[in-house]
């Protein structure tokens, strides 16, 4: 099923960005995939996905700086962000509110379908 | 006095004298020595002192055989006298007869002399006895100041042992005076022995909890000792206790104190203690280690579990009904790692203290009830008839919710794991009677804890034995987050438990609430 939104998925480890991406090509989205923060920003700013994955620690530049960064774009400010990490830690949850991103999963305790129906309300 | 009386007299003196008295003549060789003497006369107690019945006419040497050898000295006195007419005395004896004897020999004239024999053998035997007496006094106090050399000696060595021991060693008195520091723990404390001995330890020696605050006197392993509370208590790395120095420096310090009792009284207590900073280091680099190894399992583990369940929801194509099995396992036994890495993670933030603590107004009605629905499935399942207790009015509380569930989800879990079907299990909250706690009670009519494995129930790792065969997926980690951090918002854990009846655990949490607490280090 084709439903025209697209996503993009920024996460350095390789069979979890594989994952992600046909799980949600599978469910009908059109993926792009970045495997840096630095790539990720680039891709964001041309493309203008919908909704970005976003994972927070990675090399040449992690989660939290491609946020800082995106929010400075016009755009940016009012692109729909998940946060996708292993932390569960209280603190970065409050980090990444103060960006303007207001969702956050933690990848162990989530399943893909569980992300897919996330995704799925954020968008309508 | 006629010269006839006279004569009578002298005769009957003579006669019945208590000494023995022989009037001799001396016996010379040919060329002039004197070799022997001749009994001239003797009385009566002479004869019966010499066992003979009359002496008289009879040489010396018949009387005392070998007089030559065994009284050298009587014969060469007695011919002196008799010679010289000056009177001599001597004290000898004469070995023929067996007797002692004061001679006492003088000379009437030339060549003849009269000796006087006192047996004075009683005597002679008394100064014997006496002298033995004296020797063997002697020789007791020989002995005696032998073992107190030897006595003082071991004490010396005991002491330079105590004294020189690696470990701080400190003993007190029945009332917790010092009456023994070693030079360790005059190092360790920075004081001298004179400046704390004869003081209570509880004032000289500043022993301080991790936040800092003074421990108080009767939670301090030395009084609990000397009051009778423990056969050895420790306060090893469970309990983090810390001595402080005069200057306000201080360190963790591990320590162990017995009671000394004699005749079943206590009579003091000795402790001894370790700096344990080192180990403290070692402990927080094996918990950082497990930290960042937790979290690079995480990423893999995710692959295994996302991947798994792409197959199993058929996502690649349809399983057959043995692959999705299988499968199903690999699933479980991932999300099993899962939940163990999480709970790694937990210690390891507990232990380094980066557990941020973010209190916000809960109530605590509400998040038992939320817990407690989590779990209706498996309640339900083991048809457990389950009860809800709230006592009316139970104020809310600033705390960290995310901290609390966790303890409330370990305690309810638990209770469910262990308690076999239709058994029954009542959660309750309450207040205690002086309104400074809410106390939440979880108690069951599970499997319950053996009696010798109560002690280790809060151990990091630890499973009792009939928890390991009911649920063999446990982590060994529950109880010990759980503990930690109700530890650490000021409050306690205890539990009541009978093997095959059933364990009812009591947690307790300060209304005041818990303290916010950033994170410590940015592991994460």
């Amino acid at each position: 099923m084709e439903n025209n939104k697209k996503i993009l998925v920024v996460e350095d480890e390789i069979s979890l960005r594989r994952a992600l991406s046909s799980k949600l090509a599978r469910e009908g989205f059109a993926v792009l995939e970045a495997k840096n923060g630095k790539e990720g920003l680039e891709m964001a700013l041309s493309a203008h996905p919908d909704l970005i994955l976003l994972d927070i620690v990675m090399p040449v530049m992690d989660g939290m700086t491609m946020l800082q960064k995106l929010r400075e774009d016009a755009w940016g400010a009012k692109a729909k962000i998940f946060m996708l990490t292993n932390l569960s830690d209280t603190n970065k949850v409050a980090d990444a509110i103060m960006q303007g991103s207001y969702d956050y999963l933690v990848k162990t305790d989530w399943t893909l379908e569980d992300i897919v129906d996330r995704i799925g309300k954020k968008l309508g | 006095m006629k010269p006839q009386d006279s004569e009578i007299f002298y005769k009957s003196l003579f006669d019945n004298m208590t000494d023995g008295l022989a009037y001799c003549r001396v016996v010379f060789d040919a060329a002039g020595y004197p070799v022997d003497f001749v009994y001239v006369r003797a009385n009566k107690k002479f004869n019966e002192l010499m066992g003979v019945k009359n002496a008289a006419g009879k040489k010396a040497t018949e009387i005392i055989p070998e007089i030559h050898l065994s009284n050298p000295d009587l014969l060469e006195i007695c011919a002196r006298v008799a010679l010289t007419g000056e009177p001599e005395k001597l004290e000898t004896y004469i070995e023929p007869i067996a007797g002692w004897f004061l001679v006492s020999v003088y000379s009437p004239r030339t060549n003849f002399f009269v000796a006087m024999f006192q047996n004075i053998s009683d005597r002679k035997q008394i100064e014997k006895k006496l002298e033995n007496a004296k020797i063997a006094a002697r020789n007791v106090l020989e002995d005696l100041s032998a073992e107190k050399l030897k006595a003082e000696i071991a004490q010396a060595k005991e002491e330079a042992i105590l004294l020189s021991i690696g470990e701080g060693l400190i003993a007190t008195d029945e009332k917790g005076d010092i009456v023994l520091i070693n030079k360790t723990a005059e190092k360790l404390l920075d004081v001298k022995s004179e400046e704390v001995m004869g003081k209570s330890i509880d004032q000289v020696i500043p022993i301080e909890d991790e936040r800092g605050m003074p421990v108080p006197p009767e939670s301090r392993p030395v009084n609990m000792a000397l009051a009778g509370r423990c056969d050895r208590c420790h306060a090893a790395l469970g309990i983090n206790y810390y001595y402080a120095r005069k200057d306000k420096t201080k360190f963790p310090v591990a320590s162990m104190v017995a009671p000394v009792i004699l005749d079943g009284k206590v009579i003091g207590a000795i402790e001894v203690f370790r700096d344990v900073t080192r180990e403290r280091e070692i402990d927080k680099t094996k918990t950082e280690f497990v930290s960042i190894a937790s979290h690079q399992l995480r990423t893999p583990l995710s692959s295994v579990s996302w991947h798994a369940e792409m197959l199993l929801t058929g996502d690649v194509g349809k399983l057959n009904k043995e692959q999705k099995k299988y499968l199903n396992e690999v699933y479980r036994g991932n999300q099993r790692m899962v939940k163990l890495v999480n709970a790694l993670l937990n210690v390891s933030r507990l232990e380094l203290g980066t557990f941020a603590v973010n209190p916000e107004p809960i109530d605590m009605v509400d998040l038992v009830r939320s817990v407690v629905d989590e779990q209706k499935k498996q309640i339900n399942q083991k048809k457990i008839t389950f009860s809800l207790v709230f006592e009316k009015n139970i104020p809310a509380i600033s705390a960290d919710p995310k901290l609390l569930r966790m303890v409330a989800q370990n305690l309810l879990s638990n209770a469910v794991k262990y308690t076999s079907e239709k058994g029954k299990i009542e959660f309750s909250l309450s207040l205690d009677d002086g309104k400074k706690f809410i106390l939440l009670k979880v108690s069951d009519t599970g499997c319950g804890i053996n009696k010798y494995q109560q002690d280790k129930i809060f151990t990091k790792f630890f499973r009792a034995d009939n928890a390991r065969e009911k649920d063999t997926e446990g982590t060994g980690l529950g109880l010990y987050i759980a503990k930690s951090i109700i530890d650490q918002a000021g409050g306690a854990v205890r539990f009541e438990s009978k093997e095959n009846i059933g364990t009812t655990f009591y947690a307790t949490l300060p209304l005041a609430g818990m303290q916010k607490k950033e994170k410590n280090t940015a592991a994460d």
